[in-house]
């Protein structure tokens, strides 16, 4: 915690008085704060909490899948312990984990003193807790929290099929949290569109800032309806109405409404984090980003298909028109595939060094190419009909999102973790941590594709020693212990990292692009203390290597 | 010496066993984990399956190549900044182009297949069963024999489905209560069970034998023990078999 004290002795406060803060003066500070910047640490240490909860709910699931049998949990436990983890680690962890990323990092890329919204935003992030909290607290009620999947299909999810509180608390504790999010979305875009410095214009602006503003409009377009159905299916349980009875077509109504969220939700996390590998990849190639118009219209294909492609969770329901679904699925393929040669063009004849956070990066590319490539086997219906919803789609997912997310958030951790605080973080111990996290992960979910061809549906807390799911089962839960052992390294670098030597400079990696390698590291309190020419789309690089002749498109 | 010798045996058996491991293994490897031709559904999805795996394999090796390269031959060798190129519009259209090629012929096959598995003849079907969900068990009415038996299932007595050999089958698919997945794996084929509509589908079962079905759609508290089995049998078998079956 107190690494992240350091930013708020900022220049600006050091002027009024230097005595060190009592630990409830900095709790005062923080919790009525509207700087961006300590609203992100905010939402990144506490997104980052979640992420370890959700951590343990999963080591508790492969605990559980181990053997045949039930030998922890009940049934009905265990259904409520998947239930958790899918809702905290998407909506409680990864999708506030951008607003946190978003928040200290794309104001001062765009040259910004704050947010338009700084109060707003502060009052996102209540919302985000506390609704976070009341999901969670169903645990602690009589019944139990949530057990209906976070995918809360009707009518399972009625008050007839799952009475009890803790469905109530998880309905109303996601729409809480979720209006949070979309305040957070009005904050962003109007923060890019009104407040971009002086010669900051839009093909002037950095990939993650791109991706911030792309990400928020698409929050705008998904999580409203999550909000409706949310509030709907509340007032189904709570008054007894009947949208979500399938006597009125409420099955498919419910699928429909989620996944209309539920799939732009997918992009809304692996947007920010392809915005942070793309942000890493230059540095460490001391090259320009490969391509960076063709990037953000790729950005832009991605944002607009992937709207029009969620009818492809439901390529098994019989109900929904699948050449469409299928093409439009197939189609986002390929402004994807643009993205990884954006990425490979940059680092193609550049002059590589791999520091903590580039590798990092790396192991995004590799994790999620072969998420990508499975994603492409399941855009074909005939294919979900063989294995949806068996453990190669969860093998699937977990490839695209932990690759995308995780492996990018440590990556933006490392590269950034001078910035938050002006120390920098252990490289030998981040290297440490990455191969285990990387093998770890791998050990974890690669078998799984095997398990779910081989007929393991997901969410099942029980298989048969006849069903011959026991070898992949066993290696599976060995490689989530390792997995889950890659955190030591980094917690012991957290703590280590308040004594190393403070870093002095802007640019401690020495080639960063974006405008924060153009302040201090930790920024003062509105961030700039004078503003560089912004000539390009590289404007700290310019000022730092101002001999350096990028090639332009003529 | 005695002590290598025991541990070269250790080894050696290890080995045998491995090797009868990876054999048993490998057949179904090579068919990608699915048989070629279990049902009419596996005759039509299998290739694809398969195509869909060499397409991917083909265009993953290539990528990984292309990010291993630099990491590899790329790297930081002097202070010397390397060409700070930013654009190169042939190379960028080539990108674009070809993965909307590899796409666009995937989706052709994807259309061909798909419409073959999900269509479901006009006229009335020779065999048809009513699949029924219901939490946590299957209900299975064979509406072609005259007294429509129908067999449940409990969570602890998985029901069995009996299939004729290589005869069309029609399936009425309900649920009684939230939503199910009528799964059967080994036949690459799976759809919803939805409470308030019916759904359609025909295919017919290839091989004979035992084979696991399971639902697969989230439906409460035991859905991980709401399996059945699917016993398909030569058709004079099956004829006997919906004859024997008692009316409740």
């Amino acid at each position: 915690m107190t690494t992240f004290a350091e930013p708020t002795v900022s220049p600006s406060y050091a002027a009024g008085g230097t005595r060190k803060e009592s630990k409830g003066r900095l709790f005062v500070k923080w919790a009525t704060s509207t700087d961006h910047k300590t609203i992100g640490y905010m939402y990144l240490i506490t997104s980052f909490s979640w992420f370890i909860i959700g951590g343990i709910l999963a080591l508790m699931l492969r605990s559980e899948l181990t053997a045949p049998g039930l030998q922890f949990f009940s049934m009905e436990q265990y259904n409520q312990i998947f239930t958790m983890h899918g809702t905290i680690m998407l909506l409680m962890f990864a999708t506030p984990l951008f607003v946190g990323f978003a928040n200290v990092i794309m104001p001062l890329q765009i040259g910004a003193a704050d947010v338009a919204f700084p109060r707003l935003n502060m009052f996102s992030y209540w919302m985000y807790l506390f609704g976070g909290l009341m999901a969670f607290a169903g645990f602690l009620s009589p019944g139990g929290a949530a057990s209906f999947g976070w995918t809360a299909y009707a009518p399972l999810a009625n008050s007839q099929y799952s009475p009890g509180i803790g469905g109530d608390l998880w309905i109303i504790g996601l729409a809480l949290g979720g209006i949070g999010t979309i305040l957070s979305g009005v904050n962003f875009i109007t923060t890019i569109f009104t407040m971009r410095a002086p010669g900051m214009t839009m093909f002037r602006m950095s990939i993650f800032s791109w991706n911030v503003l792309l990400t928020s409009i698409l929050v705008l377009l998904a999580f409203p309806p999550l909000a409706a159905a949310f509030l709907g299916l509340e007032s189904d349980r709570l008054f007894g109405s009947h949208l979500f009875d399938p006597a009125n077509g409420g099955a498919m109504l419910w699928q429909h409404l989620f996944w209309f969220f539920g799939h732009p939700e997918v992009y809304i996390l692996a947007l920010p984090f392809f915005g942070i590998a793309t942000e890493i990849l230059p540095v460490f190639s001391r090259k320009p980003v490969f391509g960076y118009k063709g990037l953000i219209a790729a950005t832009i294909a991605i944002s607009a298909l992937s709207v029009s492609v969620w009818a492809h969770h439901m390529f098994a329901s019989g109900q929904v028109l699948l050449p469409f679904f299928s093409f439009m699925t197939f189609l986002i393929g390929v402004p994807t595939g643009v993205k990884f040669f954006n990425w490979i063009g940059t680092m193609w004849r550049g002059a590589l060094t791999f520091e903590t956070p580039m590798l990092f990066i790396l192991g995004f590319l590799i994790t999620f190419l072969f998420g990508g490539l499975t994603g492409i086997i399941l855009a074909s219906p005939p294919m979900d009909f063989a294995v949806s919803a068996s453990y190669f789609v969860v093998a699937h997912f977990h490839y695209v999102l932990f690759g995308t997310v995780v492996f990018a958030m440590f990556g933006g951790f490392y590269f950034w973790w001078p910035k938050f605080t002006g120390h920098m973080l252990n490289d030998r111990l981040g290297k440490v941590h990455f191969w285990t996290l990387f093998f770890g992960f791998h050990m974890t979910f690669l078998v799984q594709h095997w398990l779910g061809i081989k007929g393991f549906p997901r969410r099942y807390a029980d298989y048969l020693p006849t069903d011959g799911f026991t070898w992949m089962n066993e290696l599976s839960t060995v490689g989530s212990v390792l997995l889950a052992l890659s955190m030591i390294p980094f917690f012991i670098n957290i703590w280590i990292s308040r004594n190393s030597p403070k870093v002095t400079v802007d640019d401690p990696w020495g080639y960063g692009a974006s405008l924060e390698w153009a302040t201090s590291c930790p920024p003062p309190r509105h961030n700039f203390l004078s503003m560089p020419r912004i000539r390009s789309e590289r404007p700290a690089f310019d000022l730092h290597h101002p001999d350096i002749h990028t090639e332009k498109l003529h | 010496m005695r002590r290598t010798h025991s541990a070269l045996k250790k080894m050696l058996a290890l080995g045998t066993f491995a090797c009868a491991t990876f054999t048993m293994q490998s057949t179904s490897f090579a068919s990608g984990g699915f048989s070629p031709d279990a049902s009419s559904v596996n005759q039509t999805s299998h290739s694809l399956w398969i195509g869909a795996w060499i397409a991917a394999g083909v265009v993953g090796v290539f990528t990984a190549i292309l990010i291993l390269w630099p990491v590899f031959f790329h790297r930081k060798k002097n202070e010397e900044f390397p060409r700070q190129t930013q654009y190169n519009v042939p190379v960028e259209v080539a990108y674009t182009v070809i993965p909307f090629i590899i796409v666009a012929v995937l989706f052709f096959y994807t259309a061909k297949a798909e419409s073959k598995i999900t269509h479901v003849d006009k006229s009335p079907a020779t065999h048809s069963i009513h699949v029924n969900a219901i939490q946590w068990s299957w209900q299975f009415t064979y509406d072609d024999a005259a007294t429509k038996p129908t067999v449940t299932g409990t969570p602890d007595q998985a029901p069995t489905l009996v299939l004729p050999l290589g005869e069309k089958v029609r399936f009425t698919l309900t649920s009684n209560d939230v939503v199910h997945g009528f799964w059967i794996p080994e036949f690459m084929i799976q759809m919803q069970n939805l409470p308030g509509v019916e759904n359609h589908l025909e295919f017919t079962a290839n091989k004979l034998g035992v084979f696991p079905g399971r639902c697969n759609i989230l439906c409460g508290r035991a859905h991980s023990q709401m399996l059945f089995k699917v016993k398909v049998v030569s058709p004079a078998d099956y004829q006997a078999y919906i004859n024997s079956v008692k009316v409740a």
